[in-house]
This record gives C-alpha cells, sequence and structure tokens, in this order.
C-alpha cells in the first residue's frame, strides 16, 4: 500500500467522559495503558505496520498533552519527508470557524488536508482501542470486493450487543442493515469504528451531511445510514482478534487486567508487531530485597520495596516498604507510601498515596467519594491527588482532590 | 556551552575485558542493564551544551555504529553540527593507527572544519553523571594549555596501577604524571578526559605525530610536563571507571544502591540510550526478586537476587539467577543456578544448568553462547 494510495485519519477529540477524572486534564487518546503505553500508541503503530505513512489525528478536547506526545511522530516512525503524522485541530477560515461538531463534521473540515495527499481510499478510526489489526488486509478486502465503503466488524455476546452499532450482513458480506445500539439486535456483529472509504465517495456524502441542518455530522448515526439507504455498497470486514473499547474505568482497568493473564488475552510480547510510545527516559527498575513481586507488569523508572501482586505499575511508580499493591493498575511517577494498602484500583499520575492509606477497603463506606464512573468494585484516585497519612477509601469511590487531613479535605 | 565541541575516543585496545570486548569496541559494552558505556559521555556531553561531537573510532566498531545511529537519542541529529563518526583513517592500506595519537592525526581534519574555541577529549568507558561547565571555566581562569579531568580514588589498588595518576599541587598545576605505576604516590586517578583550546590541540598532534609518537599521555602530557601549562580539574562526584572484568563487575553492581543510581539516572541530568521499544516486564507468580536491576521487556519466572537483568531477557521457572549479569535477550531456562556470571548477549543456557564463578573473578559466557 503505498502512501499516496490509502491515508488514514484517527478521531482523537472526545473527552471520554466515562473515565471520570482519568481524562479531567487529557483526551482519552492520551491516556496510559499497559504498563508503558497511552491508548493513541495502538492505533498508531497499527498504521505503520499497515504500511500507511500518512496519519491525521483529529484533536480537540484537552489537546495539550496529546499534541506534546505525538509531536513529529518520530516513536512510530512517522517522522517522514513525504507524509508522515499531522495533529489537526479545528481551524478558523476567512468564513467561519468552528469546533468539530461530530465525528463526520471533523473529516468534513479536513477534505483539504485529505486531497491534498490525492489518495484513493481513506481509513477512518478511533484513537480510544486497544487492538492490533493490519488495517492493509481490511483495504484489500475493500478494494476486492469493489465496495464504497466496508465496516471492520467483530463478534460481541449476543447480550452485550444492544450496547454497539449492530451490522447485518449477507453471505458475501454485503451489510443490508445497520442498527445504532438496537434495543433488539438481529445479529452480533458490532461495529469497531474502523472504516475504509472509497475517497470521492466519502467526501460527496461528507458534503450533502454538512448541508444537511437536521444532521448531528456523526459517521455512526448519519453517513453510514444515509450510504446504505441510497444503496453504496457496503461491506463488513470480520475482525476476530483481541478488540476492546476502554471507554470506562471498569472496562480500562480489565483491558490492562487482559496483559497479565496467563496466557495474555491481549499479547503486548509480539516482535513483528511491537507497539510504539515515547519512551521515558529512566533506568531499569529496582526490586529490593524487602520486596515480592507476583504476576506484574513493571517498566523503567519503578523502585519497589513493598509487595505487588497482579497488578500493572507505569514509569517511575514508587511502592515503598510494607505497602501492599493489588488488582491495580498504578500511572506514571505515582507514589505509594509505607504500609499504604492498594486494591483493586486506577492510581492516576503523580499521585501520591499516604502511609497507612487504605484504598478500596471494603469496610468503608465510599460516602462523598461514591462514583458513576466507578463500577464493579474498582477505585480511581486522579492524577496528582496526593493523600495524607491514614485515609481510608471505599469501593467504587473516586478521589479527584488532595486529601489534606484525615477524614476531610 | 556552544563555544567547546566533543571528541569521544572510543577505543583505547582494552585487552583486560577478554570477551566482553572481543566483538565490540569498550565504549559499546552494555551497562546497568540498558546502556552502553558510550551513553555516559555523551550525555555528558549533551547536558553540558556541547553539539558538535565527534565518535573518533578504531576497531570492531559496528556495533557502536549501530547503537549511536543518526545520534537522535541525544538530540544530536542536527543540521547545524551534531554527531559525526570518525572511522579510522588509513593511510595507504597501511596498519590502523597505532595510538591515539594517529587516531587524533586522522581526525584533524574534523578538528579544523569545526569552530569551536575549546575541545573536551574523552574515553567512552567512564560512568558518571556530570557536566564540563566548572571544569572549562577552571580552564579559562588558569589559562591553562591543558587541563586534565581527575578524581580521588582514596584507596590504592590494582586498577590505580593499570591508570594514569596524578600529582597537584596547592594551586591545582600538575606536578607529576605515573603511567601505570606498581607503586602509585597518590590516589589522583585521570578520568581520561582533556580540556584544550582546538588550535592548541591541533599544534600539539602535528607536533607529537611529526616526531613519531603514538600515545597522549606518554607522549604529550609527560613530555611537557614543564614547559606547558597542565592544570588539573578535580571531578567529586561518583566515577565508575570501566578497564577490567572486574571494575566493571563491581562498577555494574554499585548501580543496586540506591544513592549512586540516584546520582546517575535520578539527577535533572538525564543519561540517554537508545530506545528499543520493549514491552514492560512480566514477572510470573512464582517470581522472586530481591535488591535487582531489571529493564523492559524481560520475563521472570525463577529467582533473581543482586543481579542486573538486561532488557528482553527470560529466566524460566526454577532457575536461580544471584549476584550476576546478564545482558539483552539471553535465555535462562528452568532449574539453571548461576551465580558470579557475566552472560554476554543473547546467550541460551538450557534447563538445568549450574555455572559458579567467583565474587572477585566472575565467570564470562561470551556472545551467543548455548549451553
Amino acid at each position: 500500500m503505498k502512501s499516496a494510495e490509502c491515508l488514514a485519519m484517527i478521531l482523537a477529540g472526545g473527552q471520554g467522559s466515562r473515565l471520570g477524572v482519568l481524562t479531567k486534564t487529557v483526551a482519552k487518546p492520551a491516556v496510559p495503558f499497559g504498563g508503558k503505553y497511552r491508548i493513541i500508541d495502538f492505533t498508531l503503530s497499527n498504521c505503520i505496520h499497515s504500511g500507511i505513512y500518512t496519519v491525521g489525528v483529529l484533536t480537540q478536547y484537552q489537546p495539550l498533552e496529546l499534541n506534546t506526545y505525538i509531536g513529529s511522530g518520530g516513536p512510530w516512525d512517522l517522522n517522514r519527508n513525504s507524509g508522515g503524522v499531522y495533529v489537526l485541530p479545528p481551524y478558523q477560515s476567512a468564513e467561519k470557524g468552528e469546533w468539530y461538531k461530530g465525528t463526520a463534521n471533523a473529516i468534513y473540515q479536513n477534505i483539504d488536508f485529505v486531497d491534498k495527499f490525492n489518495p484513493k481510499y481513506v481509513v477512518i478510526l478511533s484513537g480510544d482501542h486497544i487492538y492490533k489489526m493490519d488495517y492493509s488486509k481490511m483495504v484489500k478486502y475493500h478494494k476486492e470486493k469493489g465496495a464504497d465503503a466496508t465496516i471492520a466488524v467483530i463478534e460481541v455476546p449476543w447480550e452485550e450487543a444492544s450496547r454497539f452499532g449492530i451490522m447485518t450482513a449477507d453471505n458475501d458480506g454485503k451489510i443490508v442493515e445497520f442498527a445504532e445500539k438496537p434495543k433488539e439486535p438481529k445479529s452480533n456483529l458490532a461495529s469497531m469504528g474502523v472504516y475504509v472509504f472509497t475517497w470521492e465517495v466519502l467526501k460527496k456524502y461528507l458534503t450533502s451531511d454538512e448541508n444537511d441542518p437536521e444532521s448531528s455530522n456523526d459517521f455512526g448515526k448519519n453517513i453510514i445510514p444515509t450510504m446504505l439507504g441510497n444503496g453504496e455498497n457496503m461491506c463488513a470486514y470480520p475482525f476476530d482478534g483481541y478488540w476492546k473499547d476502554v471507554g470506562t474505568v471498569q472496562s480500562l482497568w480489565e483491558a490492562n487486567m487482559d496483559i497479565l493473564a496467563e496466557p495474555p488475552a491481549f499479547d503486548l510480547r509480539d516482535n513483528s508487531w511491537k507497539i510504539y510510545s515515547r519512551n521515558p527516559v529512566k533506568p531499569p527498575h529496582y526490586i529490593a530485597g524487602s520486596a515480592s513481586v507476583k504476576n506484574c507488569c513493571v517498566t523503567e523508572g519503578c523502585n519497589v520495596y513493598g509487595s505487588i501482586s497482579h497488578s500493572i505499575l507505569f514509569e517511575g511508580v514508587t511502592v515503598e516498604k510494607g505497602a501492599v499493591v493489588e488488582d491495580s493498575i498504578v500511572f506514571p511517577g505515582a507514589v505509594i507510601k509505607e504500609n499504604a494498602v492498594v486494591k483493586k484500583a486506577v492510581i492516576g499520575e503523580e499521585a501520591i498515596i499516604g502511609k497507612n492509606c487504605v484504598i478500596g477497603d471494603e469496610n468503608t463506606l465510599s460516602g462523598m467519594y461514591e462514583s458513576q464512573y466507578c463500577t464493579g468494585g474498582i477505585s480511581l484516585i486522579g492524577g496528582a491527588v496526593e493523600l495524607c497519612d491514614n485515609v481510608k477509601i471505599g469501593v467504587n469511590s473516586m478521589v479527584t482532590e488532595s486529601v489534606k487531613s484525615k477524614g476531610g479535605k | 556551552m556552544r563555544d567547546m565541541m566533543g571528541i569521544v575516543m572510543s577505543d583505547n585496545n582494552e585487552i583486560r575485558l577478554n570477551e566482553l570486548t572481543q566483538m565490540r569496541s569498550i565504549s559499546a559494552l552494555p551497562f546497568g542493564g540498558r546502556y552502553r558505556l558510550i551513553d555516559f559521555i555523551l550525555s555528558n556531553m549533551v547536558n553540558s551544551g556541547i553539539i558538535n561531537v565527534g565518535v573518533a573510532t578504531h576497531i570492531n566498531y559496528s556495533s557502536l555504529m549501530d547503537h549511536i545511529g543518526s545520534g537522535a537519542p541525544w538530540d544530536l541529529n542536527r543540521k547545524i553540527y551534531g554527531l559525526f563518526m570518525l572511522p579510522p583513517y588509513v593511510r595507504g592500506g597501511g596498519a590502523i593507527s597505532a595510538g591515539n595519537i594517529d587516531q587524533l592525526y586522522g581526525i584533524l581534519t574534523f578538528l579544523r572544519r569545526s569552530r569551536q574555541q575549546y575541545v573536551l577529549l574523552a574515553s567512552g568507558k567512564i560512568v558518571c553523571n556530570m557536566t564540563f561547565d566548572d571544569a572549562l571555566m577552571a580552564h579559562i581562569e588558569k589559562d591553562a594549555d591543558i587541563t586534565v579531568i581527575y578524581y580521588d580514588k582514596k584507596k590504592k589498588d590494582e586498577q590505580l596501577s593499570r591508570s594514569t595518576v596524578y600529582e597537584v599541587n596547592s594551586d591545582g598545576r600538575i606536578t607529576g604524571i605515573e603511567n601505570e605505576p606498581h607503586f602509585p604516590k597518590t590516589t589522583l586517578e585521570g578520568m581520561d578526559m582533556y580540556i584544550v583550546e582546538r588550535m592548541k590541540l591541533i599544534e600539539l598532534i602535528e607536533e607529537a605525530y611529526a616526531r613519531g609518537s603514538h600515545d597522549f599521555i606518554r607522549d604529550i602530557l609527560l613530555t611537557k610536563l614543564s614547559s606547558a601549562k597542565i592544570y588539573g580539574y578535580e571531578y567529586k562526584g561518583f566515577v565508575g571507571k570501566v578497564d577490567s572484568i572486574r571494575s566493571y563487575y563491581e562498577n555494574s553492581m554499585k548501580m543496586l544502591d540506591i544513592d549512586v543510581r540516584k546520582e546517575i539516572f535520578g539527577a535533572k541530568n538525564r543519561i540517554y540510550t537508545k530506545v528499543k521499544d520493549q514491552v514492560p516486564t512480566q514477572y510470573g507468580a512464582e517470581a522472586t526478586v530481591s535488591d535487582s536491576l531489571v529493564a523492559d521487556g524481560c520475563v521472570i519466572e525463577g529467582r533473581v537476587e543482586n543481579s542486573i537483568i538486561s532488557r528482553g531477557v527470560h529466566i524460566g521457572k526454577g532457575a536461580v539467577i544471584k549476584n550476576s549479569i546478564v545482558m539483552q535477550n539471553s535465555v535462562i531456562e528452568e532449574n539453571c543456578d548461576i551465580e558470579n556470571v557475566i552472560i554476554d548477549k543473547e546467550c541460551t543456557l538450557r534447563a538445568s544448568k549450574r555455572l559458579v564463578g567467583q565474587p572477585n573473578y566472575p565467570v564470562i559466557l561470551p556472545k551467543r553462547t548455548l549451553l
């Protein structure tokens, strides 16, 4: 696949509000994942492994960290003379300037950008899924079928099907029906939010969609149903690998735990499909004599003096003596102080858990920290939150601000 | 410090590192789980604001070139100056340079073409985290011809007898130099780092080369001791000089000390190295690890004590690794028993192998050994 033939656009502007305090200051694609990655690393790495060397990243919500992270694209080999990675925020033009109103509008506003590369096909991706996928195979399928649009689909359990955009396809793979979050699904093939479009066709539909004041300018809600209604040739591309939408705190936690399973439900150690990321400049991690480390992922710059089990430590995390971390993910730079206990929790970047604190304590009522975002018994401590010594936080709790004294703020 | 350039002399024909430097120049020797020795001097130079760095190579420099690449990890992939690999200059098919003066003579063009007023000449085998602003300031204040950077080893040991030892008067002037002394007079060991004015260095090299001299210390420093103004600058931080198996092993193990590690890797100035994009290290349910440094990309299922495990190493169930250094991508299968061993890159130890060295004389397993 040549860069001129195919280009990828990654939708990375969403807030991911169901991730609660984790996306208070960063967009969802910039949320840490898997010990040393950010969620968007998976999509960017898929692009480079699929031979797509021209990638537009559409940002809108809290773009600062994401923009800095992507930079010139070097870590993903996307710093190139021809093509490479482009961060595309909304902009003002002579006539008007506006935010991205929806996923389709975001692409619409960048028609000129895409046209500059004159591609035959455009791959539309979202920057907030965890999976490894060869898009070049999907583009090949799209060409073979002579399709106008190809949508990647994955089988989901029937009972969950009503949470997704559901496709019904005939035996030849042609999509005959599409329903966004149907109450009574007719199929269990869910859209993965990965689309291949023939650019000329998509451009036409984006333009007419933009002229429709009733439209919410969304691929799932507007573009796909309209194209289907007009009888365009739309195909479903079946994908059977690991794919996870990490839209909630619980699914984020679960997807991280999938890495720790034996054998891993999602394998990061595949050298033929490395996931690239911006690497920290930190020494190897240190495991002290007083430490115990069982069934964990630990990365560079960590110092472990306590006991950790079934957990993931990101770069530069410190677990002090006597501290216990179980079934948790600890984001970069966090410190778990002496004798603190962290159970089934997500600890935000640079958070400090004071001495003897208990996070995820079954005997403590969540009280004021109870949160709709935290389900499944998971507790969440926000980035840069500092808990003073001896604080106890119950399950299903979210702490967004520092606790300066025990029992209060 | 835009007015100083750096020259890294990447090779000193080191023979005391045996198998470890058979296949690579000493500055390409893996260190501390994810670094190579040259990372330290390169990072130190860059952290001092030096933007023009030449790496003079000698022999077997392919792994060094592979490691350094375009210099991007040190931000030395630049339009204006940046990193220059300087392979040996061989005249008319003759022998490769006999000493470092010949080596320097081979890079005179690079020195002439550069525009910085001062040169920091350094070897690539010192582990430290320093910047050179103060040393350059001292050089300028003393109006020195050559400033020698040294540190106080504080004890007389066998390493001093292989090294260059200095006598320094109260003004900081070097009054005596002993090269590989049997009974060293002082414990002030050279760090193989020198500050010289660029034009002065060119002059010294041309003069020495014309006399048929080969060695910078013997033929320039010692010869000019009374006629030139040679000053010393004492560096007070941690210095790990790697010039033998023993010093390699000892200095590696010092990285397990939190204070040393903080000084070397935790300081404001970072030590940069080539990135491998390894996954985080995975510990199995039966892993037992204590007092060890472990780099990314490993799978640890056995027992690791007081050891340094580099990137991409696999340690099988029931295996025990004690007081050892395991380099990149080596595989140690189930129930192996390893103590006081340096395992070079890409070695494989089949199940239940036993290998025990002495604490002061570790066993070395050369690169790609299959046991």
